[in-house]
């Protein structure tokens, strides 16, 4: 009996916590770009990431600041200086939801630099660079760029193809998630882990499993 | 017929949760998302159109609003998944459950015309504060309304249950064994609780718990629209259309009360008397724990 109510409880918790992401929705959509930027000895060494803000979002953040307030979704020259950097006032610890990996190996991103931004059409699109820390070589193994708020307060998807810049010898395809089979790694994932760790505290990170991706390969490493 | 009819409601649901169970719900959760994404953007237009004072502009953002309801009710929610709980556990009738549901989303609209009123008037909130109060206070609260319901739901059950046991013996002595028999003030003999009072049939009580638990929780989209509308000056336009939300999102949560009812009312038909009797409490208590669970998750992580 007690044996069936802790079992139970386990399978509860766990259905639970598999309803809990499906459970948050979207507040803020985002598109995003993704430029790779080969350094002189053609090792990767930074991202320049371009987002555009749905236009709702763009709409608040413009009203917040009293910008475009002709309503014809151009901002004049002086509007424009004053919103570079609207986005860039990051919290200690948010991340960013820009993620690199490569061989599944997270590499280090640096804080944003060199932003931008403007308006086109209703939409804000501001533009920022985070360097590789450190740079690497890129061959077969791709290079995976990940674009994903793990809270899901943003909805990110990765539009356009993602440009390549400083070597030539590099391809890049977008993938969008296989919802089936990042649904069936967090099922295993709660399967390891079932009655063996505690799933509150240790939800398994899988929101990388339902991300947007760009995975990019050159001819040879260098 | 009827039985028929009602036997499906239930073989509906049950494909419904196979589906989800498959992960074929992703893909429905993808496509709700595309239409998010596409209605907030014409929302957005909507409101430009009207502070632009374009003819038509205030039918328009009505219209698309309500579509904004619909497409984000569509999507996972925390209002369904209550609503379809209590459907689903409670033998209550279609037609309280249904004005508990429209009740709900429209209180729901209320809540946001409130909090952001309230917030620039009262307060001088900024927008961060104010999505801030939304986020970190009235979150967790709503949650914690959850787990209550779904405790409540769970101690129901366990009651009735306890009750079932206590009746079962007794009434193994015939008509008038009366050592553990419930007196009801409506009638003499019973031999257990009916199906209809174990429900306690939406009781106000519940029906205020639901409707509370789902209010707290305000629809972001209704606050960005109604603090726009409040800081163009077109005010009432946005309040006319948080309401068109909570219209667009009650047509959800009305189909979604249907089915579940629809559903119960299968098992019942499927099942004979007595079993059902016996099994509802033992419902309750598994969709109120797994209501509980969720709602703790949720509750946890929202702290």
């Amino acid at each position: 009996m007690h044996r069936g109510a802790t079992h139970l409880a386990a399978t509860l918790i766990a259905v639970a916590g598999g309803a809990t992401p499906a459970l948050a929705h979207p507040h803020v959509f985002i598109d995003t770009g993704v430029e790779v930027i080969f350094d002189g000895e053609g090792l990767a060494s930074a991202l320049r990431i371009t987002w555009t803000y749905d236009e709702m979002y763009s709409l608040v953040i413009l009203e917040d600041r009293g910008l475009d307030s002709d309503y014809d979704g151009v901002l004049t020259e002086a509007e424009t200086a004053t919103i570079s950097g609207f986005d860039m006032n990051w919290d200690a610890g948010y991340a960013g939801d820009s993620y690199a990996l490569i061989d599944e190996a997270p590499i280090v991103l640096g804080p944003p630099q060199d932003w931008t931004a403007d308006l086109t059409e209703g939409r804000l699109v501001s533009t920022h660079l985070r360097p590789l820390l450190p740079a690497v070589p890129v061959g077969a193994d791709p290079l995976v760029v990940q674009s994903y708020d793990p809270s899901f307060y943003v909805a990110y998807r990765i539009v356009g193809t993602p440009l390549l810049t400083g070597r030539s010898d590099c391809t890049v395809q977008v993938f969008e998630p296989d919802l089936a089979a990042a649904d069936s790694f967090l099922q295993q994932a709660l399967d390891e882990m079932y009655g063996t760790a505690d799933l509150e505290a240790d939800f398994p990170a899988v929101g990388a499993a339902y991300a947007d991706e760009a995975r990019v390969t050159c001819a040879a490493p260098s | 017929m009827r039985r028929t009819l009602l036997i499906l409601g239930l073989a509906v649901a049950l494909v419904l949760g196979l589906l989800w169970a498959l992960g074929g719900m992703a893909q429905i959760e993808r496509m709700a998302l595309e239409a998010q994404r596409e209605v907030q953007g014409r929302l957005a237009g909507a409101i430009r159109a009207l502070r632009a004072g374009q003819p038509g502009a205030l039918a328009a953002l009505v219209a698309v609003a309500f579509g904004y309801g619909v497409v984000h009710a569509a999507g996972p929610g925390h209002g369904k998944l209550l609503i379809g709980a209590y459907g689903m556990a409670s033998r209550v009738r279609p037609l309280p459950l249904a004005a508990i549901a429209l009740a709900a989303s429209l209180a729901q609209a209320a809540t946001a015309v409130v909090l952001v009123y309230a917030g620039v008037w009262l307060a001088g909130w900024t927008r961060e504060r104010l999505t801030g109060v939304a986020d970190e206070v009235m979150l967790p609260l709503s949650h914690a309304a959850f787990a209550a319901i779904g405790l409540w739901l769970v101690w129901r059950g366990t009651r009735a249950l306890a009750r079932d046991r206590a009746a079962a013996p007794a009434a193994g002595h015939g008509r008038h064994g009366h050592a553990a028999h419930v007196h009801g003030p409506d009638c003499g003999h019973r031999h257990g609780p009916t199906a209809a009072e174990i429900a306690g049939v939406a009781s106000l009580r519940d029906a205020l718990l639901l409707v509370g638990g789902i209010a707290l929780r305000p629809c972001m989209g209704a606050v960005f629209l109604l603090l726009l509308t409040w800081q163009m000056g077109i005010g009432p336009a946005g309040i006319l259309g948080a309401f068109a939300i909570g219209l667009g999102t009650a047509t959800v949560t009305l189909a979604v009360a249907g089915l579940s009812v629809w559903a119960r009312e299968g098992a019942f038909a499927a099942l004979p008397g007595s079993a059902l009797q016996r099994a509802l409490p033992l419902v309750q208590i598994a969709i109120g724990g797994l209501v509980a669970a969720v709602a703790a998750d949720l509750f946890l992580r929202s702290l």
